[in-house]
C-alpha cells in the first residue's frame, strides 16, 4: 500500500522555503557522519534486480531510465540521470542521505521505503557504473539481537533516557555515537519526538519529552527507540510508558444536536413538533367526533 | 321566509353542473391522454433514473422543486378566503369558499405527488415514516402537507353535509349507487338545530385550526431554502415572504377557477361581477404585501452586495435570469397591480387574464427561488460537464412537471362534477338572513 | 448451532476451523464473531494454501480444502457492516489537513478516490479546483473533499437518518437509506456531495457485493454519494485513497486526539496542532460555524507557479459578482 507512483513531474519540496534558484545539483550539503555511510547489503545482479523494481515504482517517473538521459525535463532543476558523471561522484552514503531527506521537488523517502530498499536502490544505479567499488558496511546484522535498549522516565525534566549497550561475549559494549531517534507510535504511523541524536561514550542519549503529548486514556504511550549503529546495524526497541497526557475525549456524537440522530434531537424540538402534531391530531379527533354526533343526533330525535 | 319557488331555484340552478354532458367527456378525455403521456415521461425517469433531467450536482433542485412550491403555495388560498374571510365576517366570500377549498385540497394533495417525482428513490419513500428525523424540515414538510390535505378535505367536507343530503334528494338523474354515497355522506343530515350546531361549530374549529397548519406548510416549505446556508437562500423572511406569494397565486387561481366554473356552469347569478371585484381587490392587497416583501427581499441584501449575495443578485438583475426576473416581476406583479386598481379591470374577463398572467408569474418566481442560488454555490464549479453548471429543464422533465397540474384539473373539474360547487344550504341561509 | 457456544472462548486453530465447517453448513445466527467475515481468496485452487483473517484480526495460512467458506446471507453481512460502518471507532477524531502550498494539480487524489469508489469521471468525492478569492490574489490549486464538519448542515437536513455523523467526526452516507431527496446537496456549502443521477460506472460488476457503508461501493443509482475519510483504509490504520495517492505531499491525515497527522507522500508523522500553528493554518468559511475536520494551510511559497492556462477558469467563479 505504501507505493508511491511519480508519474507526475511535478514534485514539490518539503520545505517550500528553499529557492529554487540556489539549487545546483552537486550542493547537496550532506553531513559528514552521513557520507561515510555504507550499505550491509552487498550490490550484485541480484540486488540490483530488486533495485530496479523499487526504482520504477518510486523514481523513474521523474529521472526517467537510466542512462538514457530521459528524465523530465520540464522540472526545475532538472532531475539529473542517475548514471551522470555528477551523480557518479557522489558517495554511498550521500546518495543514501538524499533519499533519507529529499530536497525541494524531491520527497524524502525515510518513511516511506525500508533501508534496505533505500540501498537496492543505489546498487540499481551503481549497476550502472562498471568502475565502482562497494565498500561495505562494517556492520554485521547478525549483531543485531545482542543490542539492548534501556530507556527510563526522568518525570522532573521530562526527559526519556536511553542507554544502548551490546551483550557481546567478552562483556558489555557500549554503543558509542550510535545515531538514535525517539518515535511514539500513532494511528497511521510512527511520529519523532525530538531530534536524531547520536549516543556519547557510555552509550547513552536522552530525548526532551514532550509534556503535552497525548496518551491513551491513561496516559500511555508505545515509544519505539531506533538505534542505528555502524557495526550493529538497525535496532528497534518498543515499550510502553505511562508518561503522557490521559486523553479520553468525549465521543463527537455524545451530544444532543441537530444534526444528530433522532434519539439525540434537541428536546425542545422533539417537543415543539409533537405538540403541534398532538394538538392538530387531538383537534381533528374532536371534529370527527362532533360528526359523529351529528350522525347520530337524528337518529336520537326520530327514535 | 324565503319562498320555497326560489329555494327551489336555488337548489336547481347549483345542482345543474353535477351531470355529465359531452363537453365534460372531451375535456376529461383530453386530460387523461395528456396525463397518460406525461406519465410515460415518468416511467423513463423511474428507469433510467434522475439522469433524464437537466439536474446535475450543483443544480440538484430544479423545475420539480420549484413546481412543488408553486403547488403548496397556490393550496394556500383555501386558509385565506375560507378561514381568514369568513371568521372575519366577509359574507361576499362565502360563495368562493368551496371553490378555494377545491383548489386547496386539489393543489396540496398533488404536491405531496410533485416531491415524489423529485425522488432519486421514490421505491424508498416509507423510510421517511420508519427512519424519519424530527430535526429535517422535509419530515415537518411531510407532517404539515399531509395534515393541511386532511383539514382541508374536512373543510370542504363538513359544511358540505348539508348539500350532500340536497344532492341525495333532489338529484333524479343519478345512479344508484352514487345517491347511496350521497346519503351515507350526509351522516343523517335532517337540519335539526343540534345539528346545525355540531356543524357550525366544527366549520369554526377547522377554520381556525387551518390557520396555523396552512402558514405552517408554506413556512416549513420556505425552510427548506431559508435552513441552508446559500445566498439568496439564507434570509429570515423566507416564511411571510413565501406565505404572502401563495396568496397571490391562489388569489389568481381562484379567479381563474371562478371564471370557468361560472362560464361553464352557468352560475352568473351566483359568481358576480362583484364577486370578481372583491377578488381583485383582494388580488392587489396581497399583491402589494408580497411587493413589499420582494423590496424586502431584494434590496435589503442589494444594498451591502456581499461576496455571495452580489454573484446571486447580478446575475438575477442584469445576468443569466435577468429577463425571467424582471418579466416576473412587471408581468406578474407590477402591471397586475396598477391594472387592477382601475375598476374597468376587475370585470370578468379582464380578471382573467390577469388572473392568468399573475398565475404563470408566480410559478417561474418559483423557479428564480430555487434555480439560480443553485447555480452560483460558494465555491467554483469546474471539473464537470457543462450541464451541471447551467440548469436546462429536459422535456421529460417539462412533462412529468405537468402532469400534477393535469392532476389538479381532473380533480377540480371530477369534484365539480359530484358535489355542487357554490354551497346551496349556505346560500339558502345567507338569503333567509337578508329577509 | 448450540456447539457454538458451549466451546471455550480459546480454540485451537484445528477446532477453529471445524467450527468454520459446521457453521458453515448450517445457520450463522449467534456467531457474530463470524460475520465480522473471513477472506478467502478464491482465486486459489485446491490443495493450496490460503491465508484467512480471523474476526479478531488474526491472520492464519491454512489449507485451503481445509476451510470451508461461512455461507452467509447477504442481509447478515450487511448488518455486520452497516453497524460497524454507523459506530465508528472509538476515541478517535480524524481530521485532514491540505497544504495548497504544495499542490500542483496533478490530481492523482482525484483518480484514486474515483477507482476506489466506482464513481463516474464527473463525480468528484475530492475535486482540485483552480481558485482566485479576489482580483489581486494569486490563484491556486485548492482539493476540496467533504469538509467532514463537527456541525455539519448535510446532516442535520436528511429526514431518514441515511448520511449521519459518527463519533470519529466522519460523516457517512448509507446509500441503502437514501431516498435521493438531495436536501443534503442543497445544504452544503462546499458543493461536497454527488448524486447517482443514473445507473453507477460498475454497477454490473458490483450487483453481488455486499454494501460497505464506508466504501459507498456499491453505488446505487438514485442515491447521494460522497467523500468518507476512507473510512473503510481508516479502520485499518491506512491513509485515505487521497492522501496516499497525492505524489507531492499535499496531504496529512491523521487523529486530533493523538495530536498527530501523518503525510500520504512521505509518511512523516508530525505534530497536527503545530503544523497549524506554524503554517497557518485555517478552515473554509468558518463564518458558516460547520466546524469543518479539514484544515487547510496557504498556498504560500509554492515553488511551481500557478499554470497560466488554469487562470481564465480560476478568475471565472469572481467574475459574476
Amino acid at each position: 500500500m505504501y507505493r508511491i507512483k511519480f508519474k507526475i513531474a511535478i514534485i514539490l519540496g518539503f520545505t517550500g522555503l528553499i529557492n529554487f534558484q540556489s539549487f545546483a545539483q552537486n550542493n547537496w550539503d550532506v553531513p559528514a557522519d552521513k557520507k561515510s555511510k555504507n550499505s550491509n547489503i552487498e550490490f550484485n545482479s541480484g540486488t540490483a534486480k530488486e533495485g530496479e523494481g523499487i526504482y520504477n515504482t518510486n523514481c523513474k517517473s521523474c529521472h526517467g531510465d537510466i542512462g538514457k538521459n530521459n528524465s523530465l525535463q520540464s522540472l526545475k532543476p532538472v532531475p539529473p540521470d542517475l548514471s551522470s558523471a555528477q551523480s557518479k561522484a557522489l558517495l554511498d552514503g550521500e546518495l543514501f542521505h538524499i533519499l533519507n531527506v529529499g530536497r525541494g521537488l524531491m520527497p524524502s523517502f525515510k518513511e516511506v521505503l525500508p533501508e534496505s530498499d533505500r540501498w537496492k536502490v543505489i546498487a540499481y544505479m551503481r549497476s550502472y557504473d562498471k568502475d565502482y567499488v562497494q565498500i561495505i558496511s562494517k556492520t554485521d546484522p547478525a549483531k543485531a539481537n545482542l543490542v539492548k535498549i534501556k530507556m527510563v522516565f526522568d518525570s522532573i525534566n521530562s526527559k526519556l533516557n536511553v542507554e544502548v549497550v551490546a551483550n557481546e561475549k567478552a562483556g558489555i559494549v557500549k554503543l558509542k555515537n550510535a545515531e538514535i531517534a525517539l518515535f511514539v507510535t500513532r494511528h497511521f504511523g510512527k511520529m519523532q519526538l525530538d531530534k536524531t541524536l547520536r549516543t556519547d561514550n557510555n552509550g547513552n542519549a536522552s530525548f526532551d519529552f514532550p509534556k503535552d503529548l497525548p496518551g491513551d486514556k491513561v496516559g500511555n504511550v508505545e515509544l519505539i527507540v531506533r538505534v542505528n549503529d555502524e557495526i550493529y546495524g538497525e535496532i528497534e526497541s518498543i515499550s510502553k510508558f505511562k508518561i503522557a497526557v490521559p486523553t479520553d475525549k468525549p465521543s463527537l456524537t455524545e451530544k444532543r444536536a441537530m444534526w444528530n440522530v433522532l434519539a439525540k434531537a434537541p428536546i425542545w424540538l422533539i417537543l415543539l413538533y409533537l405538540s403541534g402534531v398532538l394538538l392538530a391530531t387531538g383537534v381533528i379527533l374532536y371534529i370527527i367526533y362532533n360528526l359523529y354526533k351529528l350522525s347520530k343526533s337524528n337518529n336520537n330525535l326520530k327514535n | 321566509m324565503l319562498e320555497q319557488s326560489k329555494i327551489d331555484k336555488i337548489t336547481s340552478d347549483l345542482l345543474g353542473s353535477i351531470r355529465l354532458n359531452k363537453s365534460f367527456m372531451i375535456w376529461m378525455g383530453f386530460l387523461g391522454v395528456s396525463l397518460f403521456v406525461c406519465l410515460g415521461a415518468y416511467v423513463k425517469q423511474l428507469t433510467d433514473g434522475l439522469v433524464v433531467t437537466g439536474l446535475g450536482d450543483y443544480v440538484s433542485w430544479g423545475m420539480y422543486l420549484s413546481n412543488f412550491v408553486f403547488f403548496v403555495a397556490t393550496s394556500l388560498i383555501g386558509m385565506l378566503i375560507s378561514a381568514i374571510l369568513g371568521l372575519s365576517g366577509a359574507k361576499w366570500a362565502a360563495p368562493l369558499a368551496r371553490i378555494a377549498e377545491i383548489i386547496a385540497l386539489a393543489f396540496a394533495a398533488v404536491a405531496g405527488l410533485v416531491i415524489v417525482s423529485d425522488m432519486g428513490r421514490p421505491d424508498r419513500l416509507l423510510n421517511v415514516f420508519i427512519h424519519g428525523r424530527v430535526q429535517s424540515p422535509i419530515v415537518w414538510d411531510i407532517t404539515v402537507v399531509t395534515g393541511y390535505v386532511l383539514i382541508s378535505a374536512l373543510f370542504l367536507y363538513i359544511p358540505l353535509i348539508p348539500d350532500l343530503k340536497i344532492c341525495s334528494e333532489k338529484l333524479d338523474k343519478i345512479p344508484p349507487f352514487q345517491r347511496k354515497i350521497y346519503k351515507i355522506l350526509s351522516l343523517n343530515w335532517n337540519g335539526t338545530l343540534e345539528q346545525e350546531k355540531l356543524l357550525k361549530q366544527s366549520t369554526r374549529m377547522l377554520a381556525i385550526l387551518i390557520i396555523p397548519v396552512a402558514m405552517a406548510i408554506h413556512t416549513v416549505t420556505s425552510w427548506l431554502f431559508a435552513s441552508t446556508p446559500r445566498a439568496g437562500w439564507d434570509s429570515t423572511i423566507m416564511g411571510p415572504y413565501f406565505v404572502t406569494g401563495a396568496f397571490v397565486s391562489g388569489s389568481a387561481a381562484v379567479i381563474i377557477a371562478m371564471y370557468f366554473y361560472r362560464k361553464n356552469y352557468k352560475l352568473q347569478d351566483y359568481i358576480t361581477d362583484f364577486h370578481f371585484d372583491k377578488m381583485g381587490k383582494l388580488l392587489v392587497l396581497v399583491s402589494l404585501i408580497y411587493l413589499y416583501f420582494n423590496l424586502n427581499e431584494y434590496m435589503v441584501p442589494g444594498y451591502k452586495m456581499k461576496k455571495f449575495d452580489a454573484i446571486h443578485l447580478n446575475n438575477l438583475f442584469i445576468g443569466g435570469h435577468a429577463v425571467m426576473f424582471w418579466m416576473v416581476q412587471i408581468f406578474g406583479l407590477i402591471i397586475p397591480i396598477i391594472l387592477l386598481l382601475f375598476k374597468k379591470m376587475r370585470k370578468p374577463l379582464p380578471m382573467l387574464l390577469i388572473g392568468i398572467a399573475v398565475l404563470i408569474g408566480a410559478w417561474f418566481k418559483r423557479y428564480i427561488i430555487v434555480i439560480p442560488t443553485m447555480e452560483h454555490p460558494f465555491l467554483p464549479i469546474q471539473n464537470v460537464p457543462l450541464h451541471f453548471k447551467v440548469y436546462t429543464p429536459t422535456g421529460i422533465e417539462i412533462l412529468v412537471s405537468i402532469a400534477p397540474l393535469i392532476l389538479v384539473l381532473i380533480i377540480i373539474t371530477l369534484l365539480s362534477k359530484v358535489i355542487p360547487i357554490i354551497p346551496i344550504h349556505e346560500t339558502i341561509e345567507q338569503l333567509e338572513e337578508k329577509h | 448451532m448450540s456447539e457454538q457456544e458451549e466451546k471455550p472462548k480459546k480454540k485451537t486453530r484445528r477446532e477453529f476451523l471445524q467450527q468454520l465447517g459446521i457453521v458453515g453448513i448450517g445457520s450463522v445466527l449467534g456467531s457474530s464473531a463470524i460475520l465480522a467475515g473471513i477472506n478467502y481468496d478464491k482465486k486459489k485452487t485446491e490443495g493450496q494454501r490460503i491465508r484467512i483473517l480471523t474476526a479478531e484480526n488474526e491472520l492464519l495460512e491454512i489449507e485451503k480444502s481445509d476451510a470451508t467458506p461461512v455461507v452467509k446471507t447477504k442481509y447478515e453481512n450487511l448488518t455486520y457492516l452497516q453497524k460497524q460502518g454507523r459506530d465508528g471507532i472509538e476515541g478517535k477524531r480524524f481530521v485532514m489537513v491540505i497544504d495548497l502550498s504544495k499542490c500542483q494539480n496533478a490530481r492523482k487524489c482525484m483518480s484514486a478516490c474515483q477507482n476506489a469508489h466506482h464513481l463516474r469521471p464527473e463525480q468528484h468525492h475530492i475535486n482540485v479546483l483552480k481558485m482566485e478569492e479576489t482580483e489581486n490574489t494569486p490563484p491556486f490549486y485548492m482539493p476540496k473533499p467533504c469538509q467532514h464538519c463537527d456541525n455539519p448542515p448535510c446532516v442535520s437536513v436528511c429526514p431518514v437518518d441515511a448520511t449521519f455523523k459518527r463519533q470519529d467526526g466522519i460523516v457517512l452516507i448509507d446509500n441503502e437509506r437514501c431516498i435521493g431527496c438531495r436536501f443534503c446537496i442543497a445544504a452544503c456549502p462546499y458543493s461536497a456531495r454527488v448524486f447517482n443521477w443514473a445507473e453507477p460506472l460498475h454497477a454490473q460488476e458490483d450487483a453481488d457485493k455486499t454494501y460497505d457503508v464506508e466504501l459507498n461501493v456499491p453505488q446505487k443509482k438514485g442515491t447521494i454519494s460522497k467523500c468518507l475519510f476512507s473510512a473503510d483504509q481508516v479502520r485499518l490504520g491506512k491513509l485515505p485513497y487521497c492522501v496516499s495517492a497525492c505524489p507531492n505531499g499535499v496531504y496529512y491525515f491523521g487523529d486530533e486526539n493523538e495530536d498527530a497527522v501523518t503525510n500520504g507522500t512521505t509518511k512523516e508523522t508530525v505534530r497536527f496542532r503545530k503544523l497549524l500553528a506554524d503554517n497557518g493554518g485555517y478552515t473554509l468559511m468558518p463564518e458558516l460555524g460547520t466546524k469543518p475536520r479539514v484544515y487547510y494551510l496557504p498556498p504560500k511559497g509554492k515553488e511551481v507557479p500557478f499554470q497560466e492556462k488554469d487562470r481564465d477558469e480560476a478568475a471565472e467563479h469572481l467574475s459574476h459578482s
